[in-house]
């Protein structure tokens, strides 16, 4: 699914902020990204959504390397991922209705088929009441809800979310944290970045850990049994 | 009051269900400006087309009425500067009209009265100046079966035989100085729709990169959802089309207006140097065009600057 190799990113002629990131995820897995902050989880993020290019390293997406593909063929990439971005960025003019629908619009999808689809999403994170609404209207919450509704509308192959709870009080977020686990087990690769140590104990899904430019992924799962057959044996 | 307070209200925040466009094209404060600049082009476009087509008008009324016609003119002072006696003239005004009746090549032939030469140059000479004593040219006036070289030789080569300074003018040398002087109008009026079309693709070629750089972070979340540069361009593309359709209709009405005020002011009648403003079907279908035009700049202008300028962002 996504396949980076000796990947390295700086900004103009600043310091690289990745450096050597090398990993693999395999379709349909779930992992959190964490690190403290300014570590780079967002540039990761950005290379992994297809919004900026490496400046060394390979990387390939569905099979695919991105390093030399044209625009339209990353448009067709793009259209497989859906995006949580950290500041929503909702288009301000457009309706809760019609931010939803946009990744619907971009790939044709019938009008019909888009009324339904967002009217039941929107009832489902809560925001039947507000699909007229203009999103500067809205609370952080549900804002953060749209944007939510809005990455995975078009059931993408894979979805990245940069801090998708952290406006959202508990039971919205263990509940929006219930969506992404039904998403991932209809075959949706998810990585999400996140500083909730509360959502990733609860989840326990792999953690990759990114800490000066660099990337380590750890299983808890498999520390776990690690931990045990010590004890075992 | 308190009602409409209310529904004003209950409308703040809520969009208007009228979101065209994934952009905010609509919105912007530079719509206006491209509005009143394609409807000022389509104005002069119309203007300068208007009179390329009555300078047609007019080049086709001269060219044609002065087609295969031919002035003999008997001078009232011979060449030595003496003034010729009025017996003479009319004798040789008979002997060329018993020439003319006999040439086959001659279609018709009018010896013009005294009167009829005294009302041509009275508009020179003021209508206070008794014309009675005046010497006056016998002019007469030919038209004939065709106008080639070899005929117009033979007729030089008859009437000089009468005398010498008999002159046949075959209005080619003024004719031909108009006709290109009208040319070089129907040159300018081309040059000038051209210039017309080269500014206004211009201007919305810069109203078109001045709203990608204005909604540089719209188009950007665009393009990360996915959305080709096609999908992008085209509500670029919608925009300018609909905004250039709307201006040149105005402009095209104002010029029409302007037109209609025209030929209510300009000159008529037959004696009229210059035609009455007259525009036939073919004209009014091609001035018509102009918002077709106008709409078709837009569109290839919008796409064209819109696919450059998404070429040269980074992804």
């Amino acid at each position: 699914m996504i396949k980076f190799e000796h990947v390295g990113l700086r900004y103009g002629v600043g310091p690289e902020v990745l450096s050597d990131v090398n990993f693999s995820l395999e379709p349909g897995s779930f992992h959190f990204l964490n690190g403290p902050s300014g570590a780079g989880k967002t540039s990761l993020m950005s290379l992994m959504y297809l919004g900026r290019k490496s400046t060394r390293g390979r990387v390939t997406m569905f099979g695919q390397s991105i390093n030399d593909m044209p625009q339209e063929g990353l448009a067709k990439l793009r259209q497989k991922i859906g995006v949580v971005f950290q500041e929503f960025r909702l288009l301000p003019h457009l309706s809760a209705f019609d931010n939803v629908a946009l990744p619907l619009r971009i790939i044709g999808t019938p009008e019909r088929e888009i009324m339904s689809n967002v009217n039941e999403l929107l009832e489902w994170v809560g925001l039947g009441d507000y699909k007229q609404s203009l999103p500067l209207t809205l609370s952080g919450g549900q804002q953060q809800r749209i944007a939510v509704a809005r990455a995975v509308i078009a059931r993408p192959k894979l979805l990245l979310a940069d801090e998708p709870t952290g406006n959202l009080d508990d039971e919205m977020g263990f509940r929006l944290m219930n969506l992404f686990e039904q998403l991932n087990t209809m075959g949706t690769t998810i990585v999400i970045a996140t500083h909730s140590q509360a959502i990733m104990e609860k989840f326990g899904h792999p953690r990759m850990m990114l800490g000066h430019g660099h990337l380590n992924i750890e299983d808890p799962k498999k520390n776990w049994l690690q931990r045990t057959m010590d004890g075992v044996f | 009051m308190a009602l409409l307070a209310f529904q004003h209200d209950k409308k703040l925040g809520v969009a208007d269900n009228s979101a065209r466009y994934d952009l905010p094209l609509h919105n912007s404060a530079g719509s206006g400006f491209l509005l009143l600049l394609v409807a000022l082009m389509s104005f002069l476009a119309m203007m300068t087309m208007t009179g390329a087509f009555a300078m047609h008008g007019v080049t086709s009324m001269w060219s044609s009425g002065l087609e295969n016609q031919a002035t003999i003119e008997i001078p009232a002072r011979m060449s030595d500067g003496e003034l010729r006696d009025k017996n003479e003239l009319s004798a040789l005004r008979d002997k060329l009209n018993g020439f003319l009746a006999d040439q086959s090549y001659i279609e018709s032939y009018e010896v013009m009265s005294r009167e009829a030469v005294a009302d041509l140059v009275s508009p020179w000479l003021g209508d206070d100046v008794n014309t009675a004593e005046l010497p006056l040219p016998v002019l007469i006036s030919v038209k004939l079966e065709d106008s080639s070289a070899d005929i117009l030789y033979r007729i030089r080569q008859n009437i000089r035989k009468y005398a010498d300074d008999i002159r046949l003018d075959t209005h080619e040398s003024w004719l031909s100085d108009i006709l290109r002087l009208a040319g070089s109008l129907q040159f300018s009026a081309v040059i000038v729709t051209l210039i017309i079309g080269a500014t206004t693709v211009i201007a919305i070629a810069g109203a078109v990169r001045s709203r990608m750089a204005e909604f540089r972070g719209d188009i950007e979340l665009l393009h990360l959802m996915g959305a080709s540069s096609t999908y992008i361009s085209s509500q670029f593309q919608r925009h300018s089309v609909i905004l250039s359709f709307k201006g040149s209709i105005i402009g095209i009405i104002t010029g029409a207006l302007a037109l209609g005020l025209f030929s209510i002011l300009s000159p008529s009648g037959a004696e009229s140097l210059v035609p009455a403003l007259h525009l036939g079907l073919f004209e009014w279908i091609i001035l018509l065009l102009i918002p077709v035009a106008a709409c078709l700049i837009a569109h290839i202008t919008a796409k064209i600057t819109v696919l450059r300028t998404l070429s040269e962002l980074p992804l």
